[in-house]
């Protein structure tokens, strides 16, 4: 009995800490400026509602167009990293190619200060006329979520037995008939996680975003710290609402992810 | 498997087309890797010459840059900000590392459990981890703002003394708490995949012979864990070296928690000294990888081992 009652508060208390800044954002996003600033605990919650916020944000910023910016960016890039690091993670997973140093690297490129490596691809994009557009940003995503993403899957690929594929070799099957027919049907689940990875940490990526686009591919990250600091002070409200409505996406991919995540992230280190 | 069994079956179908050729067994798995490491090559070797290049020039993006050998790296080894955003990012490394590890061990341990709504909880527990780091940090000063804050107000409403969050000496530990909170599910859900992955029988005669929880747990589970363990460390060592969007989102004003990467960060876009922030990002980057070379070699190793 002491044993389950402890288990609970146990999960009482994880689920209090995860979510309360949550809370706060949502809660936040409601108060007028005075109903923020204000002391005592029960003043969190009893406060009057107002849509004020909604309206500052959406008359002064440009954010449904931020919000169709990063939807595009995302998905594109997403697409085109599984494209890259699906064959990528499956060659290093099936022959070990390259001794491990290849998947190293591969794994090294987010060992590069994106400081610097900003400046040289600020200098080609603007020669190019990449800067501030859709393009430009989603390959910056690409190389940014590339390594990841091969890793991840490259342990889901290794908890695939070698003997499933040399049956299909065996019924005549060749190297791309047993990656899609057979291969990839069992990597589904992985590739889910992975995809929606990729996806979130694409939608919440600010260092690259907020260099190499402005106007036209401006995306909602770039709208968050304006609200910080700056000549004015710090705007909670719009901010909150900028954060609420940003994260609902976000939300909407832990939903769909817990149902596939339940086996865990496994980098291939668990026997299937 | 003796090679010429494949080609038994193969080898009538191979033409000497470069198709062929791209999908004949040999080359296969070479094909696969084409379009990625097309991809990095541009990707990773342009910054990387570039950079290796600057790092041994004068230029600060006005007129041409001059050749200074290895000034450059005199002047960042003399440079005092740069062994504090060293210590810093180390310290708060250190922080992180330990804290997510312990954490990310607890809940697995409790979440391995089957109970009601068990999908639920795993569930609300991925958010930290999928939400924006950048509007969290934001958020959390916020919840940690000395006057407003609903952390002070919870701790004077118990009549504990009010922590000032953002003072001078607490910056490195209030990102330290930042950043475990939003990665403590990451190491949650990798040591989640390794319980379910434990053997039974070892754990049931463990049982049998009268193990308690902490035997079995130091002796069983933490061995037969260290792979994955060793990879979130792998992992999140090069993330946590790479840190950047909490000190943006709450110290940017100050060089109270100036890591690394916000050291690069504020040498090249702020005062635009390319030769310096060059050299910079040349020594991050081989210290990156030669910590993460280590555990990289270890992980193989570990992994070939639990084949």
């Amino acid at each position: 009995m002491t044993r389950k009652v402890l288990f609970w508060l146990g999960i009482t208390i994880i689920l209090f800490a995860v979510l309360t800044p949550f809370l706060w954002i949502y809660l936040t996003m409601f108060k007028s400026h005075g109903d923020i600033y204000v002391m005592g605990l029960s003043k969190f919650f009893v406060f009057e509602p107002t849509l004020a916020n909604f309206k500052r944000v959406f008359t002064s910023t440009t954010f449904l167009l931020e919000i169709r910016n990063t939807a595009i960016i995302c998905v594109a890039s997403t697409a085109l990293v599984m494209a890259f690091s699906l064959p990528a993670a499956y060659s290093f997973a099936r022959w070990n190619t390259g001794g491990g140093h290849l998947l190293f690297i591969t794994i090294s490129t987010r060992m590069f200060p994106p400081a610097l490596a900003a400046i040289p691809f600020y200098i080609v994009f603007s020669k190019l006329g990449l800067v501030d557009t859709h393009i430009g940003l989603t390959l910056l995503f690409i190389y940014f979520n590339m390594s990841f993403a091969t890793f991840l899957l490259f342990g889901f690929f290794r908890e695939i037995p070698v003997e499933l594929e040399q049956a299909a070799r065996v019924d005549g099957y060749g190297g791309f008939g047993i990656f899609w027919k057979i291969i990839f049907p069992l990597i589904k689940p992985g590739a889910a996680i992975t995809a929606v990875f990729c996806l979130v940490w694409a939608w919440n990526e600010f260092f690259f975003a907020s260099l190499f686009t402005r106007i036209n591919a401006r995306v909602v990250s770039l709208s968050m710290p304006i609200w910080h600091g700056g000549g004015a002070g710090v705007e909670w409200g719009p901010m909150m609402v900028v954060f609420g409505l940003s994260l609902l996406p976000t939300l909407l991919a832990a939903w769909f992810m817990q149902r596939y995540i339940v086996r865990g992230l496994t980098f291939g280190a668990v026997k299937g | 498997m003796p090679a010429n069994t494949d080609e038994a079956v193969y080898g009538i179908q191979e033409k000497r087309t470069l198709w062929g050729v791209l999908t004949s067994e040999k080359y296969f798995k070479w094909t696969l890797l084409i379009p990625l490491l097309t991809m990095l090559s541009v990707f990773m070797l342009y910054p990387l010459f570039y950079c290796l290049f600057y790092s041994t020039q004068d230029w600060t993006l006005v007129g041409k840059s001059v050749f200074v050998g290895l000034d450059n790296y005199r002047t960042v080894l003399r440079d005092p900000a740069f062994w504090l955003s060293l210590r810093n990012t180390f310290q708060i490394m250190v922080m992180c590392l330990t804290g997510e590890l312990v954490l990310g061990m607890g809940i697995a341990l409790i979440l391995n459990r089957k109970f009601r709504g068990q999908d639920t909880v795993r569930g609300l527990c991925l958010l930290p981890l999928l939400a924006s780091p950048l509007a969290m940090s934001l958020t959390w000063n916020l919840l940690l703002h000395y006057d407003v804050g609903m952390v002070n107000q919870a701790l004077s409403a118990i009549w504990l003394p009010k922590i000032n969050f953002f003072s001078l000496g607490m910056g490195r530990y209030t990102i330290a708490l930042i950043t475990i909170w939003q990665w403590f599910p990451f190491s949650v859900f990798v040591l989640l995949a390794g319980l379910k992955g434990l053997p039974r029988d070892a754990f049931e005669a463990a049982k049998v012979d009268g193990a308690s929880a902490w035997f079995t747990f130091r002796r069983l589970t933490l061995p037969m864990l260290s792979p994955l363990i060793m990879i979130v460390v792998l992992l999140r060592t090069m993330w946590l070296i790479r840190l950047f969007d909490p000190i943006y989102g709450t110290l940017r004003q100050t060089r109270e928690a100036e890591t690394l990467d916000y050291f690069v960060f504020r040498i090249a876009f702020s005062y635009f000294d390319i030769g310096v922030g060059s050299t910079l990002a040349v020594i991050s980057l081989f210290l990156t990888i030669i910590i993460c070379a280590v555990l990289f070699r270890r992980l193989m190793l570990a992994l070939e081992a639990a084949r």
